[in-house]
């Protein structure tokens, strides 16, 4: 799908190079070896650590195996036979949408919000950008170990709570809260990335467009929803795009925090994976779990993609 | 798919921070008693909102900081308390000889700056044979790289772990460093270069082909000395990503000696498996406050560089 | 470019790479087995993991590792003893043996031990400790191996039989006008309802709660209240673990007992909630022997045995096991290694820390150096008495499969409506194929 600008500049620098040079076979031969030897470790990387590995993914998924015991059998589709009617599985499936999609509204509101604010003409919005930012570069066992004390259902936020009369929930241990205690985590340790990425965009939608539809009369919350946003579609895009894909891989939060309790409500399917294969030594099982998980994330980032062109605006 | 969106975001938002000149101020009338009462309250609202959107920013490092010191029945109170009411060492003393955290430190470190230079390496090779190179096959290997970039790294584990098991490289470095260097997670570093390397006027190699510079030359003395924001870009996301490394050294590690100081934090338990609060925290605020620091020094390089070329995905 | 090139690209690579890496992989796949028993040329390694980092038991091992290596010196040039701190000690044991690098040694818990024995994990110990001179395989307590042996073989040795008791904050007791529960023992008024009512009164539910469990009940709720629930003569599975007997009457009597000492009396802290015993923030708490290592002189305290409860005094210990792992390097190396490490001179030296599984050894002269905070009269009563006649905690051939589905259900519980009445129910309904397969 994304090929087209790739051929298009290739041919153009191939033209422009080949037309200047008086051997062009020999230059375009030279090309071939250099561009192949260059792109062959990323490539084949890809192909060995991923693509290979995820046919194994396929083949093991059709087998009994425990490597504990050391026994591999093959048993056909009887793994997704089992996974159709494994509520584990798809209630997972269902706790990592929520998490992807909670996570997604929050980071991008409290990012562009933040972006919009440090946009402002402020003295010290440097410094304020560096607090936001910060949480971005604190190791992310750091960020969750910290929490964890302060969102203990004794911990510092339910104490500051209790000193002004509020008896706080017990945050991680309540089914109701326990995922969102653990979004509004992690959005505050990687919002500031995102925030970047907005502002950069702000500050490149044009001043004059702004101000000519300030003389037109436009309210402020009229230029950012008719100026701006069209304009920082693309990287609403991009962050959303980014945002997913990261929140599918969650683990160390989980992992720490919650270990996918209280009950199943914080069981996304990274974390189902991980036990499936490591805990429980059903490493057959585990890759039929993954092979959907597989399938599911290509037909997201396939809707993601196609609906693509009914809201961002101006893409060449 | 990802390497439009990043040419959209190339359009988008290449914008310098720094830049943009601000015509509005210069056209206002001058300044009425009214409009500077307003501003000066909007500018309050604007600090205040600020302030209170940065506690839950900052007051966490703040806290672990403060806690390290603390006894572990502090750790608990209504209200909470930030400052210990007793000082006590006896937690931060313990940091070093719990868990080799010395050793966890420069492990991190270590696999951190190899990853971010061999990433490097391939990234910038790749990107640059995408964009600038006609070779054979350009089109499908490229898309043999996306469709790397839709396969979930905790799918591939279990063959991955296998073949390590096999190799007899189980409780070594080498998965560590590979996987990141040239698994499906390097394939965002070579859109970047590739996007880089799109944007360089084509007139600079044209002139370094007349000058008698060949493909290698091209690259060599031509783009990569350019590419210092792609460059940046990669470093940055690469380093925090294997500085924060924990999910596959808990699969591949079992010698404490080995960890990374990640893994290391969450191993802070006595012999009988009480946790040592205030030792991990102490360890924590000391795997954290040198990072903070370098950041606070060179803060708006970090940021510029990483929204110039864009850590666009 | 159109979207149905895009589309179609995108459809193209997806079905490429699926179809193109299967055919890659189908050649290969999963086999061998590894590991063996083959004689080695020279001197080995060996190595046992863990999940005690303890300085003192480290000193221990590695001498009585230093005086094997010196008379075995063609057998083993090093033993190393490797911690597995942390909360995942079972996940990081089966994960080094399903990558290949098992240990050769492994610490396994009666929870877990039934699972090491019957899946072959673990090395037949039988013929080695038979044919070692001056082991004495008759002085090990019969209950003591019962989990750890197999149609008569034992794969197992529980170098600590460690019963549970209850350690008792003197100094937050008296400040809540309490009685001491050493006078409540010699009254015969030492049951589970009077200690919880000592412990909900001390709780403040702010800095200090009451009781405390062995464990967290919420997230460990085998190893937090498998100790208990036999005071009521509860059991999770009937005795060939073949059915779930969560539901049993005393069961659900014990969970709605418990329950509404969290809920109720507030005498057990709630879900979520961080208390630290060391530092006099718990009023009661059940642990074992090895615990009293981390208590101080800062404010008075007591072990003593636990409280009886509906089905009258059940003392119960917890075992920490160590068997040779099967697909280990060396076994054979190994097995002599262990009928070496847990002969009788050499358990003498571990019960230092360890309350043995050989009965010559459980003396109050072994036993107060292991926990010279205890007093005679504390070692005599809650330790050696209590691990004479002592049940070993349950565990189950499949555990890690059945401890999740059983947190999950219980959690259910863990809510002040929680009932256990429509609870345990269900969670045999969710157990019940792992506990028949």
């Amino acid at each position: 799908m994304t090929a087209e600008p790739l051929g298009a500049t290739d041919r153009k620098v191939g033209r422009t190079t080949g037309r200047r040079s008086g051997s062009s076979k020999r230059l375009a031969r030279i090309d071939a070896a250099v561009g192949l030897s260059f792109a062959a470790p990323a490539v084949i990387g890809v192909l060995v650590l991923g693509l290979v590995p995820f046919g194994y993914v396929i083949w093991y998924s059709l087998h009994d195996w425990s490597p504990l015991i050391g026994e591999f059998n093959w048993i056909g589709l009887d793994n997704f036979t089992r996974l159709i009617a494994d509520d584990t599985v798809w209630s997972s499936f269902l706790t990592t949408f929520k998490y992807a999609a909670l996570l997604m509204v929050l980071n991008i509101t409290l990012a562009l919000g933040l972006a919009v604010l440090l946009n402002q003409k402020l003295r010290g919005t440097t410094t304020f950008r560096a607090f936001f930012f910060s949480p971005v570069i604190v190791s992310a066992v750091a960020w969750v170990l910290v929490w964890n004390y302060l969102v203990a259902a004794n911990g510092g936020i339910n104490g500051a709570l209790a000193t002004i009369g509020i008896q706080g929930p017990n945050w991680l241990r309540d089914p109701t809260w326990a995922l969102v205690t653990v979004v509004v985590i992690q959005v505050f340790k990687g919002v500031g990335m995102n925030m970047i990425l907005f502002l950069a965009a702000l500050q490149n939608v044009p001043a004059e467009l702004k101000e000519a539809a300030r003389i037109d009369g436009a309210r402020p919350s009229r230029v950012f929803r008719s100026i701006t946003l069209p304009l920082i579609s693309p990287t609403i895009l991009l962050v959303v795009m980014i945002t997913t894909i990261g929140a599918m891989d969650v683990f160390v939060p989980i992992q720490i925090l919650t270990q996918g309790g209280p009950g199943r409500s914080t069981t996304v399917i990274s974390y189902l994976l991980y036990r499936t294969a490591f805990e429980q030594q059903d490493f057959g099982y585990a890759s039929a779990i993954g092979v959907v998980l597989f399938v599911v994330v290509l037909v997201l980032a396939a809707l993601q993609w196609s609906s693509r062109k009914r809201w961002v605006h101006d893409e060449v | 798919m990802r390497s439009d969106v990043i040419t959209a975001q190339a359009q988008g938002a290449t914008g310098d921070l720094t830049g943009g000149s601000e015509p509005v101020r210069s056209r206002r009338t001058p300044d009425s008693a009214h409009a500077r009462r307003h501003r000066l309250w909007s500018k309050i609202v604007l600090y205040t909102l600020l302030c209170v959107l940065s506690i839950p920013f900052i007051y966490p490092t703040i806290w672990m900081i403060f806690a390290a010191f603390k006894p572990t029945d502090e750790f608990f109170r209504i209200p909470p308390t930030l400052f210990p009411e007793t000082w006590t060492l006896d937690g931060v003393a313990k940091i070093f000889t719990v868990t080799p955290f010395a050793q966890q430190y420069l492990n991190s470190l270590y696999l951190a700056t190899v990853i971010t230079i061999g990433s490097i390496i391939v990234c910038s090779l790749g990107g640059y044979a995408f964009a600038r190179i006609r070779f054979p096959f350009a089109g499908k290997l490229f898309l043999v790289l996306m469709s790397g970039m839709m396969i979930p790294g905790e799918v591939t584990i279990i063959p991955i772990f296998r073949w390590v098991a096999d190799l007899g490289l189980m409780n070594t470095h080498i998965p560590l460093i590979v996987l990141p260097i040239f698994g499906p997670a390097c394939i965002v570093g070579v859109f970047i270069f590739r996007q880089f390397y799109l944007s360089l006027p084509g007139e600079l190699e044209e002139a370094g082909r007349l000058d008698g510079l060949g493909r290698l030359g091209l690259f060599w003395r031509i783009a990569l000395p350019l590419s210092g924001p792609a460059i940046a870009a990669v470093a940055i996301m690469k380093f925090l990503a294997s500085f924060n490394m924990y999910f596959e050294p808990l699969i591949f590690l079992r010698s404490e000696e080995l960890f990374p100081v990640g893994l290391g934090l969450t191993r802070y338990q006595d012999g009988y498996g009480e946790p040592l609060y205030n030792t991990q925290i102490g360890a924590t605020a000391l795997t954290v406050i040198p990072v903070l620091i370098v950041f606070l020094f060179a803060q708006r390089q970090f940021v510029e560089g990483l929204s110039r070329t864009g850590l666009k995905g | 470019m159109t979207g149905s090139m895009n589309r179609r690209r995108f459809l193209a690579a997806a079905a490429s790479l699926s179809a193109g890496a299967m055919v890659l992989a189908a050649c290969s796949g999963g086999d061998d087995a590894g590991g063996g028993g083959d004689a080695p040329d020279g001197p080995v390694e060996l190595r046992m993991v863990m999940w005690s980092a303890n300085e003192g038991h480290h000193e221990i091992f590695n001498q009585i590792a230093d005086a094997y290596i010196a008379e075995n010196p063609d057998l083993v040039s090093a033993v190393s003893f490797e911690p597995l701190t942390g909360s995942g000690y079972v996940n990081a044991l089966t994960t080094q043996i399903a990558g290949g690098d098992a240990p050769d040694l492994a610490w396994v818990s009666e929870a877990n031990a039934a699972q090491f024995v019957q899946s072959g994990v673990l090395y037949n110990l039988q013929p080695t400790f038979s044919e070692t001179e001056g082991y004495e395989i008759d002085d090990l307590l019969d209950g003591a191996i019962d989990v750890w042996s197999a149609d008569g073989e034992i794969y197992g040795y529980p170098f600590s039989n460690s019963p549970f008791g209850v350690y008792v904050n003197n100094d937050l007791l008296a400040a809540a006008g309490q009685p001491n529960p050493r006078d409540l023992m010699a009254s015969g008024e030492w049951t589970w309802d009077t200690a919880m009512e000592i412990a909900a009164a001390v709780a403040d539910g702010t800095s200090t709660t009451g009781f405390q469990p062995s464990d967290d009940p919420f997230t460990n709720w085998n190893s937090a209240l498998g100790a208990m629930w036999m005071s009521w003569g509860a059991a999770p599975w009937s005795e060939d673990g073949t059915e779930c007997t969560f539901d049993s009457p005393e069961m659900v009597e014990f969970f709605d007992w418990f329950h509404s000492q969290i809920y109720d009396t507030g005498a057990v802290a709630e879900p979520g909630a961080e208390f630290d015993f060391a530092s006099g923030q718990v009023g009661l708490r059940l642990s074992q022997l090895s615990s009293s290592t981390g208590l101080g002189d800062d404010f008075a305290w007591d072990f003593v045995p636990m409280p009886d409860g509906p089905a009258g005094t059940v003392p119960v210990v917890g075992q920490g096991g160590v068997g040779v792992v099967a697909r280990g390097d060396n076994p054979q190396v190994a097995a002599d290694f262990l009928a070496y490490f847990t002969n009788p001179e050499n358990s003498a030296l571990l019960a230092q820390f360890f309350p043995p599984p050989r009965e010559s050894l459980l003396t109050v002269e072994t036993l107060s150096a292991a926990a010279p905070a205890l007093t005679e009269e504390q070692i005599q009563g809650t330790v050696i008495d209590q691990a004479l006649v002592g049940v070993t905690k349950v565990g189950h051939v499949n555990m890690s499969e059945i401890a999740d589905p059983v947190r999950v259900g219980l959690d259910a519980l863990w809510v002040p409506e929680g009932d256990a009445a429509t609870v345990m129910p269900a969670i045999c309904e969710a157990i019940s194929d792992s506990l028949a397969g």
